[in-house]
This record gives C-alpha cells, sequence and structure tokens, in this order.
C-alpha cells in the first residue's frame, strides 16, 4: 500500500520583511520509484506554486537540487523516497545565501572559490592551434577526471563542521580542485605557489578532519584522500620553505 | 561588521603550516606519553614493587624531575594550539552543536566530544600533574593513599574516560588529517580507535581498583 509522506519544508523569503522563518508541513501519497524531485514538483505543482526549490538536470550532474534531506545534504533528484521513513524534513543548505525556501545561491561562492584558486591551468607554453595535441599518461588523466567529477553542488561545503564555523575557509571543493591542477602535467605551478593559495587556515591546515565531506559527497568523490594528500604535502612544502631560508 | 576597504597584498607565511605542525606533534608526543604513563601505573596491578621499580628508574634518571614539567609545558602548548580551532564564543559553540545534531554524522560529534573533553582534561590534568609533580616520588603507596581518601577516586573515574576518548579520537584524527587513514581502510581504523579506548579503560578502571584494594 502506498505510503503517505509527510514532508516539513523550511519556509522563508528573505525579499519580504514580514516573512518569517518557518516549517511547513504538507502531506503527499508516495508514487513508485519517486525521487525527492519527484515530490517537491508534485507539491509545487499541487499544493504550492509558490514552493521555492532549484533544479536542472534531474540525473545528478548539474548540482542544482542540493538540499538538506532530514540533516544530510543530498541531492534532490537522486534521493528516492522509499529509502527515506514517512517523516521527511527538507532544509535549504547551510553557509550559502538564502534565496528562498530551499533555494540558496551556490553560485556567487564556487566563482569566488574559482577565483581564489585560480582555477586554470598555470602555464607558460604558448597555445599552437596547428600542433598536435600533448599525450597524457593514461592512469594520470584518470586520476584529473576522477576529481573533475565534481559538480559544485555545495553538500561537501553545507556537511563541513568548519566551514559552517568561519565563512572564510575554502572547503573541500576548493581543496579538491587545488588537488585536481597538482595532479596536471600541464598546470606549471609550483608546490610553492599552491602553498600560497591554500597553506593557511583559510585552506587546507583549517580542515579539523571530520570528514563529513566525504561523507556526503553525492559523487563519491575520493575528498579524504585528496585533503590527506594536501596537508603532508603542503606541511612538507612549509619545512622545505624553512630549511632554504636558514 | 566587516567593510572591503584595504587591498591585502599575500605575503608568504608558514605561520599556519608550522602551528599545525606543532598541533599535530604535540599531540602525537602526548598520545606516546599516555601511552607510557599507562604502562607505569599499570604496572600496579602485578605487584607495589613493579610500579615503584618503574617509578624509581624515571626518578632515577631525572626523567620524572625534568621530563614531568616539561610534558606539562607540552600539554598546556597542545592546548593553546588546538584550541585555535575551537569556538569559544556562544554563538560558534551553537553553530557546531547545531549541526551535530542536524547531520548525525559520528566523525563530527567525535570532534564535539575531543572539544569538550580537551575542556575537561585541561583542569583536572592540570590538577593532577600539580598534585603528582609537587610530591615527587611517585610510589604505589602514595598513589594508593591518594585514591583511598577524599573524592580523589570520582576525580580519577572522571579524568580516566575523558582522557582515553580524547587519546584514542585524537589518534584517529591525526591519521585522517595528515592522510595516514585512507578511505579505504577508515572503517578498520574506527574500530582500532574503538578497541584502543576499550583496552585502555578496562586497564584503567582494573588499576583503579587495585589502588583502592592496595594495603597502605
Amino acid at each position: 500500500m502506498a505510503r503517505t509522506l509527510r514532508f516539513d519544508i523550511f519556509r522563508y523569503n528573505p525579499q519580504d520583511a514580514g516573512s518569517v522563518p518557518h516549517m511547513q508541513r504538507f502531506n503527499l501519497d508516495e508514487n513508485p520509484n519517486m525521487t525527492l524531485f519527484i515530490a517537491l514538483n508534485r507539491l509545487r505543482e499541487e499544493q504550492d506554486p509558490g514552493l521555492k526549490f532549484d533544479f536542472c538536470c534531474r540525473a545528478g550532474i548539474c548540482g542544482a537540487c542540493a538540499i538538506v534531506i532530514n540533516g544530510r545534504p543530498g541531492l534532490a533528484c537522486q534521493t528516492k523516497t522509499k529509502d527515506l521513513p514517512d517523516d521527511i524534513t527538507l532544509m535549504p543548505l547551510p553557509v550559502f545565501k538564502m534565496l528562498g525556501d530551499l533555494t540558496v545561491d551556490t553560485g556567487v561562492w564556487f566563482r569566488e572559490m574559482y577565483q581564489k584558486t585560480e582555477s586554470w591551468v598555470h602555464t607558460k607554453k604558448v597555445f599552437d592551434p596547428n600542433a598536435e595535441e600533448e599525450r597524457m599518461d593514461n592512469a594520470v588523466a584518470e586520476q584529473i577526471y576522477e576529481l573533475e567529477r565534481c559538480i559544485e553542488c555545495g553538500c561537501c561545503v553545507a556537511a563541513c563542521g568548519t566551514a559552517r564555523l568561519r565563512s572564510d575557509f575554502m572547503g573541500a571543493a576548493a581543496l579538491n580542485r587545488i588537488a585536481r591542477f597538482v595532479v596536471d602535467p600541464r598546470d606549471q605551478r609550483s608546490d610553492k605557489e599552491y602553498f600560497d593559495v591554500i597553506g593557511n587556515d583559510y585552506g587546507i591546515f583549517g580542515c579539523m578532519g571530520l570528514l563529513a565531506c566525504e561523507d556526503v559527497c553525492p559523487k563519491g568523490l575520493p575528498l579524504q584522500n585528496q585533503l590527506g594528500f594536501l596537508r603532508r604535502k603542503m606541511g612538507i612544502t612549509a619545512l622545505k620553505q624553512i630549511f632554504k631560508r636558514g | 561588521m566587516s567593510i572591503d576597504a584595504i587591498m591585502p597584498v599575500p605575503r608568504y607565511s608558514a605561520r599556519d603550516a608550522f602551528l599545525d605542525w606543532l598541533q599535530m606533534l604535540t599531540g602525537a608526543g602526548l598520545i606516546a606519553f599516555m601511552w607510557s604513563h599507562m604502562i607505569l601505573v599499570s604496572s600496579v596491578i602485578l605487584g607495589a614493587g613493579a610500579m615503584n621499580a618503574l617509578a624509581g628508574f624515571f626518578e632515577a634518571t631525572y626523567m620524572a624531575q625534568v621530563g614531568g614539567p616539561l610534558i606539562g609545558c607540552a600539554f598546556l602548548l597542545h592546548f593553546v594550539l588546538a584550541a585555535r580551532k575551537i569556538p569559544f564564543r556562544a554563538d560558534g559553540q551553537q553553530t557546531i552543536l547545531a549541526h551535530a545534531k542536524m547531520l548525525h554524522h559520528k566523525d563530527t560529534w567525535l570532534w564535539v566530544v575531543q572539544a569538550v573533553t580537551a575542556m575537561i582534561i585541561l583542569i583536572m590534568g592540570s590538577i593532577h600533574m600539580w598534585v603528582v609533580l609537587t610530591d615527587l616520588p611517585i610510589t604505589a603507596a602514595k598513589s594508593a593513599a591518594r585514591i583511598q581518601g577524599g573524592w580523589w577516586l570520582v576525580f580519577y573515574l572522571i579524568l580516566l574516560p575523558m582522557v582515553e576518548m580524547h587519546v584514542s579520537i585524537g589518534f584517529y584524527r591525526i591519521g585522517v588529517k595528515w592522510g595516514f587513514i585512507k578511505t579505504g581502510n577508515r572503517a578498520k581504523s574506527k574500530r582500532l580507535e574503538l578497541g584502543l579506548f576499550s583496552i585502555f579503560m578496562v586497564i584503567g578502571l582494573i588499576t583503579l581498583i587495585r589502588f583502592v584494594t592496595l594495603a597502605a
């Protein structure tokens, strides 16, 4: 028999001075293979056209539908209601700028992050459009691809205790981004140049190792291993610099 | 209030890296010390003579007289370093508690446990060190007399689990933060952490019982 799901959804409109943050209860009959994305669309179509939430691809690729589902950040389109209890609480992602109900602005955060991490291949080589593309070792290419799979949903940042405490912390998404360029042989940045970006408490040394980023990442990125790798690498870079000075 | 009124020029600084190294090294040193400490005090289970012999060795080599205060300094330094990450303002404390409650995430809770036990250990550990180091040499009879008198048994029944929790979680977290524990062996390492905690708690409790029953 189909369940009736009870949704408690966060409602707030920061643009309306009279709006007060509150939870609103909705009931909805469960369909087979229902995802939270489908449930939210049905709620909007059938019960409240003013309900705000983000979505785009419906396939776990765009990262737009990330919300906090019963306390855990995750993607609405990848979460099936059959895996959840009858009572489902939906909240917007913390840390990011609230736009309304379940919608937050992750775009500004990620743009700032890309600027901070200088998220592009740094090279002095002049591009020759007629030259054959340089070959890359397949294992390295796969390693880069593995880290490139980040869909910028913001779940890792929302789940990060340090990011909750300190808005200037770069978070796992940014550190993973740097790790991606460290691996890339085309990027000519030295370890010291990477250190200048993340070798501080805003970057890798701010990480307290709570690992919620790893545990909630909807794409299963190897964040724990990257954070450990970067801490060792940046720690050793700092030691080398101290001895060089001496 | 924060305003963007300056154009900061980034300058190379290894300060945070250095402090992080120091936090890890003082933590690792204190873990090693606590395990050695456990060997010393639990030797009383074998008999007062065994503990006195070990304590006598530390005394004769000046490890108690010099090493003791040095450990005390490392203890305070570790607190100052680790406290950089602990929220001392009510809003920060509320945020991290609400976050841990929201997330239902064990590792986040373990960090909260580490921060809370740190505060208790800071006070109780300081009292313990003061009492022991101002009344050298360490002997089984003196330790037993202390535990048999006043509220000291209650004191150590609180301090013991606090220290064992802090040490075993700290051991696990150093591994995680510095990448010695990877995704593949994280579950195993967590079991090891729980195992270490359980073993040291059992040894610690037996040691306390031995002190209570040790004839003066």
